[in-house]
């Protein structure tokens, strides 16, 4: 395995290896020094011993090693609130599905500051854990990510699994790239496809890069654990089964473990209905014509269960205000559906909509750049179209 | 206060085409400019070394890359902007890195820098690169200095020889957090726009010496630095398919109304 | 009437949606009473065949960003040229130029991007053409350098009004840029045209139409000022039939394609905003660098009142809060763009900026220096978001008073007068209490002041004090138009300018184009002028062979 090694035939015992490491990564006893769980491999003992008794050993392709790591890991994330993130019930449903091919288990981490956590053990499981190592401590409150990496190393190095998944929220973007560096692993970002090698257990990792870009698969051949991270809403999560059955394994936080971070306060994001979180836009631009209009649109919006919003060109003659702008300058938005109406789609404003999932554009010109980022194309009178549609869904309302 | 600003040339623009002909990847991404998020890293830095030097602490900004020897330009120009000294990292032998390398060729950097300037007190980077978008060399730092972290900073709220207080983003909304020294921080794009150079910035980094580190320069142990330390290797790039065209929806205003409810239905 | 049947379908009759096309960007408004969206010469000359038995006003428009109200029709027709935007050649000459052949209503901000890009729209492009392309594609990056501020501007407005902007300080105004262009007559005729292939003799011009009519012209006999300068019809001895239509604000044709000349892009473009404690020192600097500077492209001015009005409204509005706040005591802004082909020049001639600041009395440290595209866009965003904050004012007083609009000069003098006419500028404002801001090209001595009123007895007193600055402008040897061109707005600025007799001259050139007088009503002249100049014999025979061809 690779890690630090000591030879043993040259350590003197002098300490300056405890002196050089910034994290009691080393101690001496008996007048020899041995590596501890805190160390980091930075390497500063190595550049301190006057003999030459410290090196960092590098594994190569040992099959034997290799064969020794088993099984599909997921941090379980803990949402604030006390429920499971359900990236966490996603990424269980991709283990298993991994697991399912490569013909292990699927073994799930939680850490949570409840007691009353058995409920989520078992949701995991009805989605597919095979087995939950639980850890339930009022120290993860805070949800100090550096905390945490110390929980899932020392878990890690205990089980030894082939593959470790995290979700890529904010906290599992932090946890997961400490995790990696600890354990001296590859860690591979924001995958979207991952696959499995049944016979090698190689995971394939598949992520856009160059803002989407340009896709990359990516693989850590002669490094265990593979670890990789999966935005929210990539994979879908398994319906659960109730009838599932598995292990909840107590695994504790060392008792010595303490947060160094402190949350002096926290301000939940507001859950008023703005442009970033609404489920359906209704976007409009200066091919709706004239100011009268607006009313119209408006109509649209309220049937359709729609926000407003518009392009900056709109907000510059005074129509509308700031906070409906979207684009580069305005809010960048991702709703499910986006109807843009009259929008000639210019670069700046297209930067803003990248998010949206379906996209109905209507417009006069045909040529115009919105109908490249469009889903649904509607050339024609966007004023008659809109009229017709107003019309159309205030009719469906009264039969209903 | 040292303060140590973690910066990575990336093309000026992400676009990348497929070439039609040789179906290879075509990177035209012009000049290479400052990481967008590690230029507001800079801008944080040279805010609080400024407080910290109106305040009476001699406080120092060093901006430190890994990159080509055309990476000096980009440094110099942060010194342009107020950076009080650079380091360049580069050797063939640090080429290939992924994350994990990088990381440990940093810390070497941090290392030599801490001789001159004493040990930083803070590292700052951008909260991700717009070209490889991975968001882990902040964290992995922070592992591998053994220092506290947070990431997507958006304000640093107060700072003095001990801690600093940040407003960050986290799971489900914005936290005020304190750390104690030495500390990682991560900032995101929006928290400050990086000040233009004067004339006088520009005149006098144009002068100023920017000195450029081998791996053996900065002691850095081979089997941890290129590809040689990466973990893991890219099999395989592609570019992704267009989103298909969009499907056209014909007729009278009245018939393209009736079609829209039903795409609306469908979709959502 | 008879109107073809093609032409049937492309008249339209002026129904409330067309709202927006009885006014541009000078906030001015007139009315119509049909309209068309051309996308073919051969559909302009369809409408002006049809519309010429009636003698019907015809007001052309692009993108209707014009600021001397040149698109706002005046009864009639209006004929709106933003459909015909394809681009129609290139060709290469033999010193490697690159011309590129597009249709009016190209924006200027589309054929910037496909140049930066290099993916100009080919479709149907002919063999040499496309061979041309190919070239395009491996040679440097090419420009169209004439930049007004407003980016969606299109080709032909720009052509019609002679545009100009910061870089016009280099670069001249679109004229030089031009090579080729047709015009299709009031009667439905086109005059092609190419530079260096007609030629006036002295001041007489000699051309046929496509059609075979000879339209023989006498220029204008004025000297035209030796400053940048877009007051009425261009006349020299001499001079290139082209330069006449350009500039001529759609009194003498419809421009239905034009060629334009390309140049390399520089390598190396530097922009600086310099941060000045007073008027004085700016004006000095200007004299400075005009002489110091080997690469400039541009010098531009924003005096503290701009300044001051910008950092309000940064405040107020989250339009402009991403702006790069000027530094605390700052009371002056110039901005100096340079154009190069390395950095070392570069950076040769932003040492002699640091040294003219440092000669008058400013700090080389008070600057910003921009050279990434990040760095530059933010110059941009703060120089286009002077004008801006200003309409943004003027927009809040007119909730409170709809009379109020804004007043905004377009004079320029020869160099030596830079200092006489901001103390112009300035003891005549002071004089009347008005409140204005100023900014603009101040490297040719060409700044638009305007005046802010606060009630409509401040809008009067602004309007006193520009027929009075147009009168001592003239005086000087300056333009009272020098880039937005004289459209509706200035025609009483012009004959203060040049007098009665030169809008005589320019009335009889119309009359050979325009024997009806239906093209641009309203522009340079006003009805009465028209009405009273006798119809020259070699119009008269035009206005017949047209009718008759009808």
């Amino acid at each position: 395995m690779a890690g630090l090694v000591v030879d043993a035939a040259r350590c003197v015992g002098c300490g300056r290896c405890v002196r050089a490491c910034g994290n009691a990564g080393i101690e001496v006893r008996d007048r020899l020094a041995y590596p501890t769980d805190g160390c980091l491999l930075c390497g500063a003992c190595v550049d301190a011993c006057p003999v030459g008794a410290i090196a960092i050993e590098h594994s190569q392709v040992d099959a034997a090693d290799l064969a020794s790591w088993h099984d599909v890991w997921v941090f379980a994330q803990v949402e604030r609130e006390g429920g499971l993130a359900p990236v966490a019930m996603e990424l269980v449903g991709k283990a298993r599905e991994l697991a399912c091919a490569r013909g292990c288990r699927v073994v799930a981490l939680l850490a949570a500051a409840e007691s009353e956590s058995g409920a989520l053990a078992s949701t995991l499981i009805a989605r597919g854990a095979d087995e939950v190592r639980l850890a339930c401590d009022e120290r993860f409150a805070s949800a100090d990510p550096e905390l945490l990496a110390g929980w899932v190393c020392a878990e890690v190095r205990a089980g030894r699994p082939e593959i470790v998944l995290f979700g890529a929220t904010p906290l599992g973007r932090e946890l997961a790239p400490r995790v990696a560096v600890t354990l001296q692993t590859g860690l591979t970002a924001d995958c979207t496809v991952l696959a499995i090698d049944s016979q090698t257990g190689l995971l394939q990792q598949t992520r856009p890069a160059f803002g989407g870009n340009l896709m990359a698969t990516i693989v850590c051949p002669t490094h265990r654990p593979q670890m990789a991270t999966v935005r929210p809403g990539v994979f879908a999560a398994p319906e659960p089964d109730p009838s599932r059955t598995g292990a909840v394994v107590a695994a504790p936080l060392a008792p010595g473990a303490a947060s160094r971070v402190r949350l002096r306060a926290f301000a939940p994001t507001s859950a008023g209905a703005s442009l970033v979180q609404a489920r359906r836009l209704v976007v409009v631009g200066r091919g709706i014509g004239s100011q009268k209009n607006l009313p119209l649109m408006r109509r649209l919006a309220e049937l359709l269960g729609a926000q407003l919003g518009c392009t900056r060109p709109l907000v510059e003659a005074g129509w509308l205000d700031y906070p409906h702008q979207i684009g580069q300058t305005g809010a960048s938005v991702a709703p499910e559906l986006l109807v843009s109406v009259g929008v000639s789609g210019a670069v700046q404003h297209l930067a803003g909509i990248g998010g949206a999932k379906t996209v109905i554009a209507i417009n006069e010109d045909a040529g115009a750049p919105i109908f490249g980022a469009a889903h649904y194309r509607v050339v024609g009178d966007a004023i008659a179209v809109v009229r017709a549609l107003v019309e159309r869904l205030e009719a469906d309302a009264v039969a209903r | 206060m040292h303060i140590v600003v973690c910066v990575k040339a990336v093309p000026g623009s992400t676009e990348v085409k497929m070439d039609p002909k040789t179906h290879t990847i075509v990177r035209d991404g012009g000049a290479a400019v400052v990481n967008p998020f590690d230029a507001t890293a800079l801008e944080l830095a040279l805010r609080l070394r400024d407080a910290r030097v109106a305040a009476g602490e001699p406080s120092r900004v060093s901006a430190l890359s890994m990159g080509i020897p055309a990476t000096e330009a980009l440094l110099r120009d942060c010194m342009a902007r107020g950076a009080d000294e650079a380091l360049l990292l580069s050797d063939r032998a640090f080429a290939g890195a992924d994350t994990l390398a990088t990381t440990y060729a940093l810390t070497c950097g941090i290392a030599r820098l801490a001789k001159g300037a004493g040990e930083p007190a803070l590292v700052l980077c951008g909260k991700m690169a717009v070209d490889g978008d991975t968001a882990q060399i902040g964290p992995e730092l922070a592992g591998a200095l053994g220092a506290a972290c947070a990431t997507d900073v958006r304000e640093i709220l107060a700072c003095d020889a001990h801690a600093v207080l940040v407003r960050a983003a986290v799971d489900g909304g914005m936290a005020e957090l304190e750390l104690p020294l030495p500390a990682v921080l991560t900032v995101a794009k929006e928290a400050a726009q990086l000040r233009m150079p004067s004339i006088a910035g520009v005149r006098a980094a144009a002068a100023a010496p920017v000195p450029v580190a081998t791996a053996q320069a900065v002691g850095a142990d081979t089997a941890r630095i290129g590809l040689a330390g990466s973990p893991t290797q890219v099999v395989r790039s592609f570019v992704p398919e267009q989103r298909s065209r969009a499907v056209p929806v014909v007729g009278t205003p009245a018939e393209q109304a009736a079609r829209l409810v039903q795409i609306i239905a469908e979709v959502s | 009437m008879a109107r073809g049947a093609v032409a049937e379908g492309l008249i339209r009759p002026f129904e409330a949606e067309y709202e927006d096309y009885v006014r541009d960007e000078s906030r001015s408004r007139g009315h119509a009473e049909s309209i068309s969206f051309p996308t073919s010469e051969e559909e302009v000359r369809e409408v002006l065949r049809a519309l010429a038995p009636e003698a019907a006003p015809v007001t052309v428009q692009g993108a209707r960003t014009g600021l001397a109200a040149g698109a706002v029709p005046a009864g009639g027709h209006v004929m709106n040229l933003s459909r015909m935007n394809r681009y129609l050649g290139l060709r290469q000459d033999e010193e490697g130029r690159f011309y590129l052949r597009v249709q009016p209503g190209v924006v200027l901000l589309d054929l910037r991007r496909h140049l930066a890009a290099r993916d100009i729209p080919a479709n149907g492009w002919d063999d040499a053409s496309l061979r041309a392309l190919e070239a395009l594609s491996a040679a440097p990056l090419q420009m169209f350098p004439t930049d007004p501020t407003e980016t969606s501007a299109c080709l032909g407005g720009m052509a019609a009004c002679n545009a100009s902007g910061a870089r016009s300080f280099r670069y001249g105004p679109m004229r030089g840029h031009v090579s080729a262009l047709r015009l299709v007559l009031a009667d439905g005729d086109v005059l092609a045209l190419r530079r260096g292939e007609a030629r006036a003799r002295g001041r007489a011009l000699a051309l046929t139409t496509e059609g075979g009519r000879a339209l023989a012209i006498d220029l204008p006999t004025y000297e035209m000022p030796v400053c940048k300068n877009a007051s009425g019809y261009y006349a020299a001895d001499d001079m290139d039939a082209l330069d006449l239509i350009i500039g001529s604000d759609g009194t003498l044709g419809i421009i239905t394609e034009i060629e334009l000349a390309l140049m390399p892009a520089p390598a190396v473009t530097w922009a600086v905003s310099c941060f000045l404690t007073d008027e004085r020192q700016v004006l000095d600097a200007t004299c400075l660098l005009r002489r110091s500077l080997a690469h400039a492209s541009a010098l531009e001015y924003f005096d503290e009142a701009a300044l001051r009005i910008l950092r309000a409204q940064r405040a107020a509005g989250a339009a402009f809060a991403s702006l790069v706040e000027p530094p605390a005591g700052a009371r002056a802004c110039l901005y100096v763009e340079l154009a190069c082909d390395t950095e070392d020049e570069a950076m040769a001639d932003l040492a002699r900026v640091g040294a003219a600041l440092e000669e008058v009395g400013a700090s080389e440290r008070a600057t910003w220096v921009a050279r990434t595209d990040v760095d530059r866009e933010a110059l941009t965003f703060f120089r286009h978001a002077v004008p801006e904050s200003v309409n943004m004012l003027i927009d809040e007083r007119r909730r409170t008073d709809p009379s109020v609009t804004k007043l905004g000069s377009d004079m320029a003098v020869p160099d030596e007068r830079l200092h006489d006419v901001v103390a112009l500028y300035r003891t005549t404002l002071a004089e009347a209490g008005l409140e204005a801001a100023a900014w603009g090209h101040i490297g040719n001595n060409h700044l638009h002041v305007n005046v802010l009123p606060r009630d409509a007895s401040d809008y009067a007193a602004g309007k006193r004090l520009f027929a009075r600055w147009a009168r001592e402008v003239a005086a000087m040897g300056g333009a009272v138009s020098a880039e937005h061109g004289v459209g509706k707005l200035k025609r009483d600025f012009l004959q203060e300018m040049y007098g009665r007799r030169a809008l005589v001259e320019m009335a009889r050139v119309k009359q050979v184009f325009d024997p009806q007088g239906q093209l641009g009503r309203g522009n340079l002249f006003d009805e009465a002028l028209l009405a009273d100049v006798p119809a020259a014999p070699g119009a008269r025979a035009g206005a017949a062979a047209g009718k008759g061809g009808a």
